[in-house]
């Protein structure tokens, strides 16, 4: 009889702790960080310093939240970062080279991302490439290529106020890119919780034949996914423009794998059907802090790959202790 | 079994704060200076041989002169945004001054126009306003020596190859330029201008398919040393006489003329620019004048004064 009762006491001690981990995990591990920094740096915890970081957040934060949809369906697309650098292209040629409206100039920006997007898509579900890795690797080459071609690689400077306004402006101390991260989480968040497309993005990444079999058009949702990726990508583009006043073909090279590592950090699982909008934005807070951080303590670029590199196997560690438990259960 | 987790869990965290402490173990002496001047040093990367001399120079008139000196720089020099973070972040240091290299000179202009300090540019220019002054190398000027100097190795009619650097980069792209008008001049015949994005390898392969269709090149400029390297390996493999020059001047292409492979190479001074970066930070900090713009000259290099220029490249490449 005794037995049986330790026996629950532990589980639900287990259960408890499981939840907390896997809820607050990434957030214990943000403030631990800023612990850590706070002491080895008196210059990180000021205010210029964390308007920096924040600021220095908000594109890797706005691709990140992109990001996070097609990881959900436990898929990935690595072609965010051309997709920026595309976007960014294209909205120069037409603002500042052809001289037309800067909110013609946005448009064309998101509307390029976007419709890049809805290409990873197509490519998928079409022409049933086997794994967006593929489809969205293609892209991201064709998009690089293409910004590229289009200057003949020269960089675009001297954007219009209006362009630059959400990368550049402030209300108050606060930086209106991050103050648009926030807006954009909101959004992203009552998307993925509230609506239906949102739980079909869920149940797609948990159980995909299950998902079809119960009536879901996949095809449909995979769609959307991938053009709302392309659309951040153009959004982060917008806003990378609107810091340096530039638009340069190489621009974003990379930059998928920095918003991968913050949806991984998030918590969010590389099998889908796992992660939280509130854990990708703490997921790219925690290597916004890092680099700063180690920027203030004059610690060297490639060192900075290491320990970021580090800490997402320690994340993902996390991730699978939590999955391991549950297994157990 | 809580235990075992919470354990696993914490050693996860405590690893990382150990990464992030080893890490700034060894560098927390650079930050120190407290009430004595600092100058910041913001660099294009410090993963390649001519920015290390760079750092070297920038680091000797900073012991010289007495003078608490940081240097920084991303991974690698298409790491554009994270120069912008790393300008912004040493900027919060309130140094006395900051030097920068910038990737992309257009981007760096909104962060560098509200700094209160004074700022100098070396090596690549930008369109800035309150810049102090410009240290680095009149690049079309390179270029031109180095198409000088491939043409007096070569007869007139020959063929010639360019192979410039990544694409958008505006010092690379200068020195193309004056090598063709000097090559123009000559009277040689320029068959193929290609990219190689900076890369040895990439201008061992970009050299490789311009032979296919033109196997009688007969010299080839490179705009950096790197790439002059990676061209040579090209040729030496089908076993080709072609003339490379470089530009730069870094220790392996000035081994290579030592050993008679390269031809020649037309060297940037970018330990001067380093140094001269520091030196005249501290003239600004202190009120004094500072030329606008300040050419840190190229050199010739050739078989003749290889030796003497490897003795000193060896001297900073400490």
């Amino acid at each position: 009889m005794s037995q049986v009762v330790v026996k629950t006491k532990n589980e639900v001690m287990n259960g408890t702790l499981k939840r907390v981990l896997s809820k607050f995990g990434p957030l214990i591990g943000l403030i631990l960080l800023i612990m850590v920094l706070t002491v080895l740096s008196p210059k990180f915890l000021t205010v210029n310093n964390v308007m920096n970081i924040a600021r220095q957040s908000s594109i890797n934060a706005l691709l990140a939240i992109g990001m996070l949809l097609p990881i959900l369906t436990a898929g990935i697309d690595l072609s965010v970062g051309s997709l920026l650098a595309l976007s960014i292209m294209m909205m120069g040629i037409v603002t500042v080279n052809m001289g037309m409206s800067p909110f013609l100039g946005i448009l064309v920006c998101l509307a390029v991302g976007a419709g890049f997007g809805w290409l990873n898509g197509i490519l998928l579900t079409k022409l049933r490439l086997p794994h967006p890795f593929i489809s969205t690797l293609g892209t991201m080459n064709i998009a690089r290529g293409i910004a590229l071609i289009v200057t003949g690689a020269a960089p675009i400077a001297g954007f219009p106020y209006a362009i630059q306004f959400l990368g550049r402006e402030f209300v108050g101390p606060i930086p209106v890119s991050f103050l648009l991260v926030i807006v954009v989480y909101v959004i992203f968040h009552i998307f993925l919780t509230r609506t239906q497309t949102g739980r079909y993005i869920y149940a797609i990444g948990g159980n995909p034949e299950a998902a079809r079999l119960s009536g879901i058009n996949v095809d449909r949702v995979l769609i959307i996914v991938y053009t709302i990726s392309g659309l951040m990508a153009g959004l982060a583009g917008l806003v990378m423009v609107g810091r340096v006043n530039s638009a340069f073909p190489l621009a974003g090279l990379s930059y998928e794998l920095d918003a991968i590592a913050a949806v991984i950090i998030g918590g969010a699982s590389f099998m889908g059907g796992v992660g939280t909008v509130w854990g990708t934005l703490i997921g790219a807070l925690i290597i916004a802090v890092l680099r700063n951080g180690l920027n203030l303590l004059n610690v060297p670029a490639d060192f900075q790959m290491t320990v970021i590199g580090t800490v997402i196997i320690a994340a993902v560690f996390v991730d699978v202790l939590r999955q391991r438990k549950s297994k157990k259960a | 079994m809580i235990k075992k987790k919470t354990k696993l869990f914490s050693t996860a965290v405590v690893l990382t704060c150990m990464a992030l402490l080893a890490g700034c173990g060894g560098s927390k002496g650079a930050s120190g200076g407290g009430g004595e001047e600092r100058v910041a040093v913001v660099l294009k990367t410090l993963s390649s041989p001519y920015w290390k001399y760079v750092e070297a120079g920038a680091k000797a008139a900073g012991k010289e002169l007495g003078v608490d000196v940081t240097v920084v720089g991303p991974n690698a020099e298409s790491e554009v945004m994270q120069q912008i973070n790393m300008i912004e972040d040493q900027l919060n240091q309130s140094p006395g001054a900051l030097v920068v290299s910038p990737s992309q000179p257009d981007t760096v202009v909104p962060v560098l126009e509200t700094a209160t300090v004074p700022v100098l540019l070396i090596d690549t220019d930008a369109k800035l306003k309150n810049k102090t002054s410009f240290i680095g190398t009149e690049n079309y000027e390179a270029g031109y020596e180095g198409g000088k100097l491939l043409s007096s190795l070569l007869q007139k009619g020959d063929k010639v190859a360019i192979i410039s650097g990544a694409l958008g980069n505006t010092a690379t792209d200068e020195r193309v330029k004056g090598a063709k008008a000097a090559l123009e001049e000559a009277g040689m015949v320029i068959v193929a201008e290609q990219p190689a994005d900076s890369d040895k390898t990439k201008a061992m392969s970009v050299m490789e398919n311009i032979l296919q269709k033109n196997n009688d090149v007969k010299g080839v400029f490179a705009a950096n040393d790197d790439m002059a390297l990676g061209v040579l390996r090209a040729v030496e493999a089908k076993g080709l006489d072609v003339k490379v020059i470089g530009t730069d001047g870094t220790l392996e292409a000035v081994e290579s003329i030592l050993d008679g492979k390269l031809a020649g190479t037309i060297a940037q001074n970018p330990y001067k620019m380093g140094y001269e970066g520091v030196k005249n930070a501290l003239a600004a900090i202190n009120g004094e004048k500072v030329d606008k713009r300040i050419n840190s000259g190229v050199e010739v290099i050739t078989k003749d004064n290889a030796q003497e220029k490897l003795e000193f490249l060896k001297t900073i490449s400490k």
